[in-house]
């Protein structure tokens, strides 16, 4: 009996040493996240509306986005997108970013973007999540990089 | 050291076993409902659900828990701020406030409202412009074992909400379940649904939204402005109309603004206007209205007047199989 209450205690305080050194640990390890890196040609891969998936309705083979290192980004042709013109982008933390900040040029008002830039099958995708007309509707652009 | 493990899969699988034949033995009667056939717009109607408890609870004898009940109105109701909930029962009477979006249905991961929407859908209407909102009771229940046997456990919600400003008809959807239950779909006993016979809301905006019956011609999403993307559909299934047994659909449509002065009109038929043939006698186009009609930056399209054509332009369909062209104003409320 009395060994077996050892055991319960030998194994608490090893238990309580490994999770303090974890956390040690953990608290040691440096994020090295690098920064988002958008720039270039993207062609629209997938457009779902309302979580439809319209991409293989419509004829979306024309429209890409392209940025740029000077922080400027332009649009191929006119297509229902979030904006209409060129302009500036900036990306709300380089590292972490949740939202892709477009400001058209000649306008003052800038157009926050939800942001996402998963890896798919070995390859960045840029996703890009916002409304059109009503805030009711929510359409998502999955671009991937042309070459 | 490997006791206390060996011990807690003992007591886990123990609760396990009490919980499945806790389950299994308890539940609700079967889900009805009162609802008019005709309300007036903007004035608030009063539906009623009707339901029961079944408690044969084998362990660990009583069962305590929160009513549940759902309602699913079109969006333009604004249900979500006006509606009223409230129960009668034997155990006592009370009211049931809206679950908050933060708070997860376990199963889906999605706010209850969302979950729902998932699982029960929309019934039998046919397009989709509905929400589903879930409420809880501020008070609990304790049932104890067989206790319908002996006392009438049956409940009554009802639900008090103004209609919206719209003419429209269509279904509503009810449910009602227990607070410490979740929405598994394979579950038949804790939660009970049903959508009501057709309501009409008369005397209010516009024409009729009809949700219900097949429509010749609909635009998805119900709510949306020119630059939304948006989908016509012809239901060459609802009816026999000049372009039976037509395999080539076209869309020949004007654009008007907000003062009524025609934008623009395209009549051609190409590869612009061409529906796709999607199956089951239907065709669609989605279209950005913008861009399809060539809209400046500083014009607004404000409605669409259109009308299905053969390949020749010489036969058309317009609404309610008239001549009489389809029309679809833009709007996000």
């Amino acid at each position: 009996m009395h060994m077996k209450r050892l055991s319960h205690w030998v194994f608490t305080v090893l238990s309580l040493i490994t999770l303090s050194s974890c956390e040690e640990e953990m608290s040691n390890i440096v994020t090295d996240e690098t920064a988002k890196d958008v720039t270039g040609n993207w062609k629209v891969l997938k457009l779902t509306r309302n979580g439809e998936d319209l991409s293989k309705r419509l004829d979306l083979n024309d429209f890409q986005i392209s940025f740029k290192t000077d922080g400027t980004y332009s649009l191929s042709e006119q297509l229902p997108f979030v904006v209409n013109d060129a302009g500036n982008y900036t990306l709300s933390d380089p590292q972490f970013p949740f939202s892709l900040i477009l400001q058209p040029e000649g306008e003052t008002t800038e157009v926050p973007v939800k942001f996402q830039f998963p890896v798919v099958k070995g390859k960045r995708q840029l996703s890009l999540t916002f409304s059109l007309g009503c805030s009711s509707n929510t359409y998502q652009f999955d671009f991937e990089r042309q070459n | 050291m490997k006791r206390p493990f060996q011990k807690l899969t003992y007591l886990y699988l123990l609760i396990g076993l009490g919980m499945t034949l806790f389950l299994v033995h308890c539940g609700l009667t079967a889900l009805t409902v009162t609802v008019p056939t005709q309300a007036k717009a903007n004035e608030i109607a009063t539906f009623y659900m009707h339901s029961g408890a079944e408690p044969q609870i084998e362990e660990p004898n009583t069962y305590t828990t929160q009513l549940l009940a759902g309602i699913m109105v079109p969006k333009s109701w604004n249900a979500r701020k006006n509606a009223v909930l409230t129960y009668t029962s034997s155990k006592g009477n009370g009211t049931l406030r809206m679950i908050p979006d933060a708070e997860t249905e376990p199963v889906s991961g999605l706010s209850w409202h969302e979950a729902a929407k998932k699982m029960f859908g929309i019934g039998p209407n046919l397009i989709d412009d509905f929400e589903w909102i879930i409420y809880r009771s501020t008070q609990s229940f304790t049932f104890v074992n067989n206790e319908h046997q002996t006392a009438d456990l049956s409940f009554d919600v009802k639900v008090e909400c103004r209609v919206g400003p719209e003419n429209m008809l269509a279904s509503l959807g009810f449910y009602v379940g227990s607070s410490i239950e979740n929405l598994r779909p394979e579950d038949t006993d804790y939660k009970k649904y049903t959508f009501s016979n057709p309501l009409e809301i008369i005397e209010g905006e516009g024409d009729l939204i009809d949700f219900v019956n097949p429509q010749l011609g609909t635009v998805q999403p119900v709510k949306s402005l020119d630059n939304d993307i948006v989908t016509l559909t012809f239901d060459a299934g609802v009816t026999n109309t000049d372009l039976d047994d037509m395999d080539e659909i076209y869309l020949s449509a004007k654009a008007f603004d907000e003062t009524g002065q025609l934008l623009d009109e395209i009549t051609t038929r190409d590869d612009k206007t061409k529906l796709t043939d999607v199956g089951g006698k239907k065709f669609i186009l989605d279209l950005w209205p913008r861009g399809y009609f060539n809209i400046q930056k500083e014009s607004r399209i404000a409605k669409l007047e259109y009308f299905y054509t053969d390949a020749t332009g010489t036969k058309k369909v317009g609404y309610g199989n008239t001549d009489e062209p389809f029309t679809y104003t833009f709007r996000c409320e």
